[in-house]
């Protein structure tokens, strides 16, 4: 968003100009117009999308670090004024919502002993998130207590609303992906395109599309979770791979696994990765044997902390579970073989720590869905009544569907471990997982999504094909996230932030000119286009008819399955497309790097 | 010169989705006052608008103003009928709230509208460092923390302004910028302070022959003085004729006020104030005396008349003297060289003396000198020397009208942001000066903008830490006093170029 001249070629030093006393600055109207504006080569006289725009003055002038801390800033600036807005649950009792679990995450750590974090009143929002989680409520909620003791006082604090707490709360968030996402995603950025051979002007208008994306704002930054934490940690295990530091990358990904479970939906693409580059060309023993200790090591150190506080806990006589009053329960996963342990033994309490925190990580217990979200099963229910069938049947018909849609690209990445395909690779599988696996949140969407956007800073990521793919995704996957938005009031932020990002990135519904084809044009840009009409088209309607409509009375939750029913085709769609091009990249079909590159610039 | 990017257009779409993520930010008491007048001119006849006094919040606005709430109570009705009634006092329902703040977001229209045609107004040569201006305009923190969390019309009215500096740029249409500006004075009457120059200009590059004072040109002056007066009558006739002429001057200009606002405004006066306060402690040893009952006003933070313990009061009318002084000496130069340069610089000269000398001045006001420097602060390097302290200055001084913790990280990050975008974007884009320039003056400056960061730091997050809740006026006070150090600098910066170029 800088208007410098782009005149001058060293920055920070002005272009020496001959003083001719005139009074008008002849000299900067001289030099204004670039080489690059003359007609001769007209293709790039003039930005294509507005964020080429505002990045415009900064294609020859600026070096990164002068360009850099204003897109931050910029970023910064949209996520905490999208977090002036409501959050989930706010004045919604009983329950309330994610903010108050994290809320109480918070007070739970801080105020009891470690053993019982995974105990603790599971009703009210326990814990069930992994460790990492739990110690970063730790510091959070450390340091609010010393700016308010109030916030997080055991059992009375509970559904609190104290606007100065949503300051405090809003900023948490914020810190940790400045912390986080956002060191990932620049060093991420600079890796690829430095790889690829994209040009500095092009990763910084990557980047600013990265961090614009409207869904990771709206659920973390609006809506309230820490999901950018997960993500960020991710990204950073993506670009340890560029830079080939497969030790590091196993570290961020434990890392990642240890904040959210839901990290798993990369694993396997990640797993046949780093599998494959210990395989291919040559058997590489010690790079696996690296690859595993750290991977151990890492998970030893994560769980340490919890651990050694049970321990600790145990030997000063405090139950993890006060309310048996003394008796013990059988472990919550494998009860069957809990008669084999002596409860009296030194490492009982590490046993029951760790059984328990996985037995809330993993919802064992709960259903195939949960809510209205649009992947496989919540759209097969609306034709086949789901709950007829044994739920043994199935977590086996979901855990095959899942296996089958992770398969294909998990054996691409795996025959050909080329590390500029692993982005594609972990959309494809998060996809998969979010299409057929059970227990899937509408915000899941964001795991699918995060390795797609950053397709933006690959090679050809910011021509039309690429961006009219990416942006694709990115809207269905904000429009099926809406219901749970609009039940708290946040249709504004909703609007303003994804409407503004397609205006960015030149995308639909601000314009069609993404599908505008210059020069020859094949039926794949063409279907590709009537496509994406179509969903385009289908998504406003449903947008008119959702806020002027009001569902018949007999078919309350139509528009929410209309929204789930739309998504899934969609969200398939995205699956496909995100194979077909991890295929092609990969050169596993023999097409042609000419013929390859044909394809990739639709 | 096709490649003025980003153009205005995109960064008013930005820059508009940035402002209704602002909907629900902190609002001062000004809303209150803009949703009463709504009410007030929507549900009461005209007789009464300037009568009216169920909220405290009386109309103080010029008629033209009244009407503007009028229309816009048009729409309101049917956003939220409530919004118009004079006994809801404090009624802020979310529709309210939002139509409100739409409002001053769709009349910013005015503004954009008169930016690209300041742009496209200006010569080739200058069209970059134009575009350049311009977007630092639209973008403004100022207008920003004012209009769109604190709640005003500025952008609205500043849009007119722009555009009534724009029009006077051409021959052809001097006379409309005489027109444009003389309904911006019925809009708000704050605009009077750059009324001499606008007088000094307007007589005698219109009023006058171009080569001769004693060439009069009585066509344009019959035109140009029929159309102002047809202005102001259609503003203040109805009310002239009904008799209220006294009661809306009463509420026109409140001259009970004190000479400083509770916080002071970054001005010659609080520079004085910072003065006594500190010889409170140094004049007992001085052997001056102090007026112990003076001791302890300004701290209170109360509106009303600031005494001083141990330097002379000051009068209103000393005031009114030395800012129409200091008005005078720039409009001798205009006079006898009436270029549109000059004339802005001399808009600016004018604005600059109310601001610094000004009775009862508030710090919104410092709006009035920098948005008519930033049409010529990219002449040169030696403009762009005396307007990079204002441009700190003025804004840091905004920061004490949003207090709550919110707000906090969208005022100083945004003012960062357009502080380091804009300033090293000018810096590009101004050319060198023909005249050497003051090696001491930059220096100063820089040093100047260095000291805003500990200060921030200090003022915003240290002070609490520290003192707790303390002291609260020593961070105002620093705030002010560095404000007005930069103020006062920019301004003797800009009077030597001014008088020299």
């Amino acid at each position: 968003m800088t208007m410098a001249g782009p005149s001058p070629r060293k920055p920070r030093r002005k272009a020496k100009q001959p003083d001719n006393g005139s009074e008008l600055p002849v000299p900067v109207a001289r030099s204004a117009p670039l080489p690059t504006g003359r007609p001769s080569s007209s293709s790039f006289s003039r930005p294509a999308y507005p964020l080429a725009a505002f990045l415009w003055p900064a294609r020859s002038s600026l070096s990164q670090w002068e360009i850099l801390p204003l897109i931050l800033m910029a970023a910064g600036l949209f996520r905490w004024a999208a977090g002036l807005w409501g959050y989930s649950g706010f004045q919604k009792p009983p329950m309330y919502g994610d903010y108050e679990a994290q809320r109480h995450w918070m007070e739970v750590t801080t105020q009891l002993p470690v053993s019982q974090w995974y105990f603790h009143d599971l009703e009210w929002w326990g814990l069930d998130y992994p460790p990492l989680t739990a110690y970063h409520s730790w510091l959070l909620g450390k340091v609010g207590g010393l700016i308010d003791a109030s916030w997080f006082e055991l059992h009375k604090s509970r559904g609190i609303h104290d606007p100065s707490l949503k300051v405090f709360m809003r900023a948490t968030v914020v810190v940790s992906e400045y912390l986080v996402f956002i060191p990932a995603a620049v060093i991420f950025v600079r890796r690829l395109s430095k790889l690829q051979g994209v040009n500095t002007w092009n990763a910084s208008i990557a980047l600013t599309a990265v961090l614009m994306q409207p869904g990771t704002t709206l659920i973390d930054h609006v809506h309230f979770q820490y999901n950018t934490v997960m993500l960020g940690l991710v990204l950073a295990s993506m670009s340890s791979v560029l830079a080939g530091r497969f030790m590091w990358s196993c570290v961020f990904f434990v890392l990642a696994l240890g904040f959210k479970q839901m990290a798993l939906y990369y694993a396997p693409a990640m797993f046949a990765y780093l599998l494959g580059v210990c395989l291919f060309p040559q058997l590489n023993l010690p790079r696996f044997l690296g690859i595993a200790v750290v991977t151990i090591a890492s998970f030893a150190v994560l769980l340490l902390p919890l651990c050694l506080g049970a321990l600790y806990d145990s030997s000063r006589g405090i139950d993890a579970r006060p309310d048996l009053h003394g008796h013990k329960a059988p472990l919550p996963i494998f009860p069957q073989y809990s008669y084999l342990l002596d409860y009296r033994a030194w490492y009982y309490p590490i046993v029951q720590q760790l059984a328990q925190m996985i037995y809330r990580v993993f919802p064992f217990a709960r259903g195939l869905f949960e809510d209205k979200v649009a992947n496989f099963w919540c759209a097969l229910n609306v034709v086949v009544k789901l709950r007829h069938y044994p739920s043994e049947i199935l977590q086996r018909a979901s855990l095959l569907l899942t296996l089958g849609s992770i398969t294909p690209a998990c054996l691409v990445i795996f025959l050909k471990p080329r590390k500029e395909l692993l982005p594609v690779a972990l959309a494809t599988t998060a996809w998969g997982f979010f299409l057929f696996s059970f227990q899937v949140h509408e915000k899941s969407v964001l795991l699918p999504l995060m390795p797609m956007t950053v397709l933006l800073a690959g090679k050809q990521g910011l021509s039309k094909n690429t961006r009219a793919w990416v942006g694709f995704a990115n809207v269905l996957g904000v429009w099926t996230m809406f219901p749970l938005l609009q039940r708290v009031e946040l249709r504004i932020p909703y609007y303003v932030l994804s409407l503004l990002w397609t205006y960015l990135l030149g995308l639909p519904p601000t314009t069609l000119s993404v599908y505008k084809q210059d020069g020859t044009a094949s039926w794949t840009s063409y279907a590709t286009a009537v496509l994406h009409i179509i969903f385009y088209l289908t998504m406003g309607v449903w947008h008119i008819s959702e806020s002027f409509l009001l569902p018949p009375s007999d078919k309350p939750d139509l528009w929410v399955v209309a929204n789930v029913g739309v998504g899934v085709v969609g969200f398939g769609i995205c699956y496909m497309w995100c194979l077909w091009t991890l295929v092609i990249d990969s050169g596993l079909l023999g097409v042609s790097e000419s013929g390859k590159r044909k394809v990739k610039s639709q | 010169m096709a490649d003025l990017y980003p153009s205005i257009t995109q960064c008013a779409v930005v820059a508009t989705a940035f402002k209704v993520l602002l909907f629900p930010a902190y609002k001062s008491t000004d809303f209150e006052v803009h949703r009463n007048w709504l009410a007030i001119t929507n549900s009461l006849p005209v007789q009464e608008w300037y009568y009216e006094k169920t909220s405290e919040w009386t109309l103080d606005y010029p008629p033209f103003f009244a009407g503007f709430e009028w229309i816009l109570s048009q729409f309101a009705k049917f956003v939220d009928p409530e919004m118009l009634k004079v006994s809801n006092l404090g009624h802020d329902s979310w529709q309210t709230v939002y139509f409100q703040r739409a409002s001053v977001i769709a009349t910013e229209l005015v503004l954009v509208y008169a930016l690209s045609f300041f742009v496209k107004s200006a010569p080739l040569a200058l069209k970059r460092p134009s575009h350049a201006a311009a977007l630092s305009l639209l973008l403004s923190p100022g207008l920003l923390i004012i209009d769109h969390i604190h709640f005003q019309y500025n952008g609205f009215m500043y849009g007119l302004l722009i555009l009534s500096l724009v029009l006077a740029r051409k021959e052809s249409t001097t006379l409309a910028s005489g027109f444009l500006f003389a309904i911006l004075l019925c809009l708000k009457h704050i605009y009077l302070y750059l009324a001499p120059a606008y007088f000094v200009f307007l007589l005698r590059a219109y009023c006058l022959g171009p080569k001769s004072i004693f060439h009069i040109r009585f066509g344009n002056a019959i035109k140009l003085g029929t159309g102002i007066i047809t202005i102001f009558g259609a503003a203040f006739g109805p009310f002239a004729y009904w008799g209220q002429i006294p009661q809306l001057m009463s509420r026109l200009f409140p001259f009970s006020r004190g000479l400083c606002h509770a916080y002071w405004a970054p001005n010659i006066w609080a520079i004085y104030s910072f003065t006594d306060r500190v010889l409170i402690y140094v004049a007992p040893r001085l052997g001056l005396a102090v007026n112990q009952e003076a001791v302890n006003s300004v701290t209170r933070g109360l509106v009303g008349d600031t005494s001083f313990a141990v330097l002379p009061e000051i009068t209103a009318t000393m005031t009114f003297a030395l800012t129409l002084l200091f008005q005078v000496i720039p409009l001798i130069k205009l006079f006898l060289n009436p270029t549109w340069d000059t004339f802005i610089g001399a808009v600016t000269l004018c604005g600059y003396a109310s601001f610094l000398f000004g009775w009862h001045v508030h710090e919104k006001a410092i709006l009035l000198v920098i948005i008519p420097f930033s049409l010529i602060a990219l002449k040169d390097r030696r403009y762009l020397g005396a307007f990079r302290p204002l441009a700190v200055a003025g804004h840091v001084s905004l920061f004490p009208l949003l207090f709550t913790a919110s707000e906090f990280p969208v005022k100083t990050v945004y003012t960062i942001f357009w502080l380091v975008l804009f300033l090293l974007a000018f810096d590009r884009l101004a050319p060198a000066s023909h005249r050497s320039r003051i090696f001491l003056f930059d220096r100063f400056s820089l040093l100047y903008i260095t000291v805003s960061i500990p200060l921030i730091l200090y003022c915003s997050l240290l002070h609490r830490v520290v003192w707790g809740e303390m002291y609260e006026f020593l961070p105002l006070m620093f705030t002010s006093s560095y404000a007005a150090v930069g103020v006062v600098g920019s301004w003797v910066g800009f009077l030597v170029v001014y008088f020299t170029s």
